[in-house]
């Protein structure tokens, strides 16, 4: 009489004739960046790209968008994806003042150079080679750290362990943003 | 993850060795090498840099490509129906 039942098991997926749809939807919570979130992210933005950008400037805005929705998607747990959303603020910021810079310059062919505006976010320079003190230097840490500390976002500041762990989770992130990515191309040229 | 994490200023090889083996572990198979028990720390940081950039790499290749695909797409294309459906739920 104790025939306890859980919640019925979900329905199996319906057999799709593209591969991706399952790889999507079978990938959550496989990868430490659940699959789901980051092609949820990913897809609203290009959504949201295909009505207003106009055509030159949209493979940089794309770019833009799967980077963001990695961090989005990412734990924000992360320093190196709390440093990518910071540097897509900042760049916001660089941008309307730059366009009211360039608005009122009408004569002089002088756009903001891009030294002095990053000096304005001091201390949250993230991939620009640093303006300020070099990282702090830990015994037994190599040269070729500073190498990586360029690479990943927010490596600047960090201590060389937790340098380590950051990267680690930041390569997992990418790959999984490339194999989401490589997956929509194929879904869209295979039409 | 970081149940082990010791006091600041003090972290151990052990913890380090760790983590980077971790690391080592992520990098594509063909530069993992049997041989070796530990692979030199420079060389693996090198090739972490270098994967790292061709991962970039191919970011900036395919977003060039969804750019051009997407001026070319099909709204009602099953691929499209399938996306607008996943964004739905």
């Amino acid at each position: 009489m104790a025939a306890k039942r859980t919640a019925p098991p979900p329905p199996p997926p319906t057999p799709n004739p593209i591969p991706n749809r399952r790889a999507l939807a079978s990938g959550a919570g496989s990868a430490s960046p659940s699959k789901r979130m980051l092609a949820f992210h990913f897809l609203r933005a290009l959504s949201r790209i295909s009505s207003a950008t106009p055509v030159a400037c949209r493979t940089r805005t794309i770019r833009r968008a799967a980077y963001f929705s990695m961090a989005r998607a990412a734990s924000p747990r992360r320093s190196w994806s709390r440093a990518l959303l910071r540097q897509v603020r900042v760049r916001r910021a660089v941008r309307s003042r730059r366009a009211v810079l360039m608005r009122r310059r009408v004569v002089s062919a002088a756009p903001a150079p891009p030294l002095g505006v990053r000096s304005i976010s001091a201390g949250q320079i993230t991939s620009a080679p640093l303006a300020g003190a070099p990282p702090p230097r830990q015994a037994g840490e190599p040269a070729r750290a500073d190498a990586l500390r360029r690479l990943v976002p927010g490596g600047g500041e960090m201590e060389y362990c937790s340098l380590l762990e950051e990267t680690a989770d930041y390569v997992r992130c990418l790959r999984a943003q490339v194999q989401l990515m490589q997956g929509l191309v194929d879904l869209f040229s295979g039409q | 993850m970081s149940s082990r994490r010791s006091s600041r200023g003090n972290i151990s090889e052990d913890e380090i060795n760790e983590l980077i083996s971790k690391l080592q572990s992520l990098l594509p198979a063909s530069s993992r090498r049997r041989g070796s028990g530990q692979a030199s720390t420079t060389k693996l940081l090198k090739e972490t840099c270098s994967y790292i950039k061709s991962l970039h790499r191919e970011v900036d290749d395919l977003s060039d490509r969804l750019s051009d695909l997407m001026s070319t797409m099909d709204h009602n294309s099953p691929g499209a129906e399938i996306i607008r459906s996943i964004l739905r739920s």
